[in-house]
């Protein structure tokens, strides 16, 4: 469940703003965002993770009013609460796939890498088809592969959102759609959140609701 | 939880070639001094330890460092020759026990040392096979010189002409092995020891061979006078001592004459010792006396003098390795700078990441550091030989 | 001339082998083992253990170290010292001696071809060397079925010379005081007797030479150079063994030096055969034995020798005459 309520940001020396009046996503939720580039979506995304802050208003996760908590905090309640998926991926590529998937756990004293963990993982991965590949060093692996191994690590320590931004940009087609289906298994397997930056509009229909960012940022302003 | 080193470790085992070039960077720099300080004070420690040993030298005036160089770690530089006299007069001066060197041959590579018996008391050589010298033509190996010859009791060992070209025609002498010295962590090791009178054979002084009145072959004789027999070139000297033969061996001209090297004299006392060095101030002699440990003292400040400087030399060089280590560590933080992007909005503080670069550093170092401990310990185990291979031959 | 005392090294080729070889070599390991067996219970005993290489300085040596040393002489039996050459465990059991008599004169070759340690080494006649007889230039020449040897250099039967003799003695106590100081007074007590009685003999042969009265004398073999100057005799040699008969070159050369030298008496170093003795009847020549006395006597000590040799040539100028 992620609440935003009379939000405004401002990039220092920057005339960018970005207000949302107010934005709601419920648990099991999966929304797809849609718009132009330089149109803060992505700013929105980093907003609800908690990596930038907001000039006014709030931002809830779970009940959680990010903004209000402390820099430390904030960083370990992205690390408990939120999975990111990125459109290049972001694996570490000096590590294994399966090191890779664990590698929250070894960066951050709020998670406990323990046995249950690992097999959880491994299990995860399993499911995503990378059973034969674990201990392969990620660079091994092809692009779909790879961002299934990155849906893994958002997945692992069984967030309240997904935040995916472009997940599917770097991949054919047919890729696309397995990349999808693969997150739409996990979301729905924990009632996650799910907000999916995304310019596939192909894939638009199989999300619960669609928001054109522009016209959304244009009619909350009117 | 945090697994700094694991990260770390992965990361430097991902990038071997990285890794390895600044292990091997730090442990070059951090080896140097060790090892360098590891051999001077080993060979502080065989320079001082003979020197002290070694009360007074009696010698040719001239370098009184290539005479103790000469007499205490048997270095090919042949000091100045001395005659068999020096010897008597130290024994007759009843000031001193005099020890005779003649340390001016090799055999295959390793110095033959003329001397006498006392020689083995003096220095505490003690026989670990075989027996000691006891008939002209036997020798006598330190144990490094046995085991690199391969040479046991009953072997024979050829000396080496001193030079190349030798027309003096002086024959190699087919010395016979008849013992074997337990080690002794000093130059003796590596020593060929003979009796001074079988290095005197050697060199043709004392020889050997068919009896001129007896020779039958008149190819032989040069000349035959009453008092006299001349012999040409063409008769053969005896080049190995037996039984049957040693009875040949006979000394030419004048014993008094015979050449030394060197000779040590062991004061009875102090004062003995301070009157002996008296008689050698006079400018009219031919000849010096030394105390070992002032030479030694003398080289080895200087050593200390150009370790100094190699330890500033060394310093500086480790100052810039050290930067370059650092601009090469800051470069690569650039590298990494979308691996620290991600890690960081995953969640990671800044403090994790500083842990992770600080295990890098430590893994490189603790390598570094066994690296530096083995080379350290192979160079400790072995700093003898080292320090008389790179210094003292 | 310096003495090397230390490498007791001398000049000159060749070597008499004269020992009537003991051939078996068990025979010399026993000898030799026994010698150091002896030698060890000296040590235990703390005996000064001293060797020697000819008769009469192993004598002087017992005489003054009495019962605090243990003196070895292993030349065999038969065997000229100056010429015998020992094996390596007679070597081996010199070299563990805390002192080496050297007679000096350039005695005992054999010291020049083996390995002894020089602190060890004592030269007895460290006193005299400017009294050295040198001999005729270094011809050397061969004689006889037993080898070869020279006569050339320096002549070393110093001990015929009883106050050389008196001097080696006073060598050995000073050598054997400075090994142990404790007991210099005993060395000095017993060598003043020993003393006394060489000086006796050397008076006693002082007056024999002046009753010889420049009478001219023959020696078989020339060991008698420092009996001869000593003692002002007439005497000269020629160079016969006293085991070899003597070839016709020989008699002729003798014939020769009668001649000029008419000799009535031959010193011998041991009794000669007895045709060579009837020989020099015919020639109006008697046989003298004169016994120099190098290696252990078969009777009596070298005192007692020297006394017979001087009473054998006492008796043919008269005593006290």
């Amino acid at each position: 469940m992620i609440g935003i309520d009379s939000l405004r940001f401002q990039y220092p020396s920057s005339d960018f703003h970005l207000d949302i009046a107010d934005f709601q996503v419920a648990d099991g939720e999966k929304v797809a965002v849609i718009g132009p580039s330089g149109s803060g979506k992505t700013t929105m995304l980093n907003l609800i993770a908690g990596i930038l802050i907001p000039d006014a208003g709030d931002v809830t996760v779970n009940g959680i009013a990010v903004n209000e908590l402390s820099d430390a905090k904030r960083r370990d309640f992205r690390i408990t609460n939120v999975g990111f998926v990125f459109q290049d991926f972001e694996l570490i590529d000096y590590l294994s796939v399966l090191d890779n998937i664990l590698h929250p756990y070894r960066i951050s004293s709020a998670l406990v890498l323990t046995g249950q963990v690992r097999a959880r993982a491994i299990v995860l991965a399993e499911g995503l088809g990378l059973g034969g590949k674990l201990h392969r060093n990620v660079t091994q692996l092809s692009q779909g592969e790879k961002q299934r191994a990155a849906i893994c690590r958002a997945l692992l320590a069984n967030p309240k959102v997904i935040l995916a931004d472009e997940a599917t940009g770097n991949l054919d087609p047919r890729n696309k759609g397995h990349i999808l289906d693969a997150l739409f298994e996990g979301v729905q397997a924990h009632g996650t959140s799910l907000v999916a930056v995304t310019h596939d509009h192909e894939l638009l229909p199989r999300f619960d609701r669609v928001i054109d960012f522009q016209s959304f940022r244009a009619g909350d302003e009117t | 939880m945090i697994s700094s080193a694991y990260i770390a470790w992965r990361y430097l085992v991902f990038n071997k070639a990285r890794s390895a070039t600044l292990v091997a960077c730090v442990s070059l720099i951090a080896v140097l001094p060790f090892t360098l300080e590891l051999l001077l004070n080993e060979s502080e420690r065989q320079l001082l330890s003979r020197a002290e040993t070694t009360p007074l030298l009696v010698g040719a005036k001239g370098s009184a460092l290539d005479l103790v160089m000469n007499s205490l770690y048997l270095d090919d530089q042949v000091p100045e020759l001395v005659s068999t006299q020096v010897n008597d007069e130290v024994s007759e001066s009843g000031l001193a026990s005099p020890i005779p060197l003649y340390v001016r041959f090799q055999a295959r590579g390793f110095p033959i040392v003329g001397t006498t018996l006392d020689y083995f008391d003096f220095r505490e050589l003690k026989i670990r096979e075989g027996r000691s010298l006891a008939l002209l033509g036997e020798c006598v190996l330190g144990s490094a010189a046995a085991e690199s010859l391969g040479l046991n009791p009953g072997d024979r060992l050829l000396s080496s002409p001193e030079t190349v070209f030798d027309l003096a025609g002086i024959y190699p002498l087919n010395m016979k092995v008849v013992g074997v010295l337990e080690r002794s962590h000093s130059a003796d090791d590596v020593a060929v020891f003979v009796d001074v009178k079988t290095a005197w054979v050697i060199e043709g002084l004392v020889h050997g061979h068919a009896d001129l009145l007896k020779v039958r072959d008149s190819t032989l004789i040069m000349e035959r006078t009453d008092q006299n027999v001349t012999a040409t070139a063409k008769l053969t000297q005896y080049t190995e001592i037996d039984e049957q033969n040693i009875g040949s061996f006979h000394f030419h001209g004048e014993p008094e004459v015979y050449p030394l090297t060197a000779v040590i004299a062991l004061p009875a006392d102090a004062k003995s010792g301070t009157i002996l060095r008296g008689r050698y101030v006079t400018d009219d002699k031919t000849t010096q006396i030394v105390e070992p440990t002032e030479v030694i003292d003398g080289l080895l400040q200087n050593i200390f003098r150009v370790k100094n400087i190699i330890d500033s030399v060394i310093f500086v060089v480790g100052l810039a390795a050290v930067l370059a280590l650092v601009l090469v560590f800051a470069l690569s933080l650039r590298l990494r700078q979308r691996e620290l992007n991600t890690v960081f909005r995953l969640g990671c503080s800044r403090y994790t990441i500083m842990r992770l670069l600080g295990a890098e550093i430590a893994i490189i170092l603790i390598v570094s550091a066994a690296l530096v401990a083995s080379v350290a310990g192979v160079v400790s185990y072995y700093d003898e030989q080292l320090v008389r291979v790179l210094f003292v031959n | 001339m310096g003495t090397n005392t230390l490498f007791g090294i001398a000049t000159g080729g060749g070597n008499r082998d004269r020992r009537r070889t003991i051939k078996r070599h068990w025979r010399r390991v026993l000898v030799a083992t026994l010698l150091l067996f002896v030698a060890s219970n000296a040590i235990a005993d703390n005996k000064l253990v001293v060797f020697a290489v000819n008769y009469p300085l192993a004598y002087f040596a017992q005489r003054i170290g009495g019962d605090d040393v243990q003196v070895q002489f292993p030349v065999p039996a038969g065997v000229d010292p100056a010429f015998w050459m020992p094996d390596v465990a007679q070597v081996i059991a010199y070299q563990q001696a805390d002192l080496i008599l050297l007679n000096g004169a350039r005695y005992a070759k054999w010291v020049d071809k083996v390995s002894l340690p020089q602190l060890k080494l004592v030269n007895t006649s460290v006193f005299f060397e400017e009294q050295y007889i040198r001999g005729d230039a270094g011809a050397t020449h061969s004689h006889g079925p037993a080898g070869e040897h020279s006569h050339g250099g320096v002549t070393f039967t110093t001990w015929l010379d009883f106050s050389l003799a008196a001097q080696q003695a006073q060598a050995i106590t000073e050598a054997l005081a400075r090994v142990r100081p404790e007991m210099a007074a005993d060395f000095e007590r017993r060598f003043a007797i020993l003393r006394s009685e060489l000086l006796e003999l050397d008076s006693e042969m002082q007056s024999i030479g002046q009753r010889t009265a420049g009478k001219p004398l023959l020696a078989s073999h020339p060991v008698y150079q420092y009996l001869r100057a000593r003692y002002g005799l007439n005497l000269r040699s020629v160079m016969w063994e006293p085991d070899v008969v003597p070839d016709q070159a020989s008699w002729v050369a003798l014939q020769q030096l009668t001649n000029e030298h008419p000799a009535r008496w031959m010193l011998w170093e041991s009794e000669p055969l007895s045709d060579t003795q009837q020989r020099l009847t015919t020639l109006g020549i008697s046989s003298l034995v004169f016994s120099p006395c190098a290696n252990v006597p078969d009777e009596g000590d070298f005192l007692s020798v020297m006394r017979a040799n001087l009473e054998a040539l006492s008796s043919i100028f008269g005593p006290g005459g």
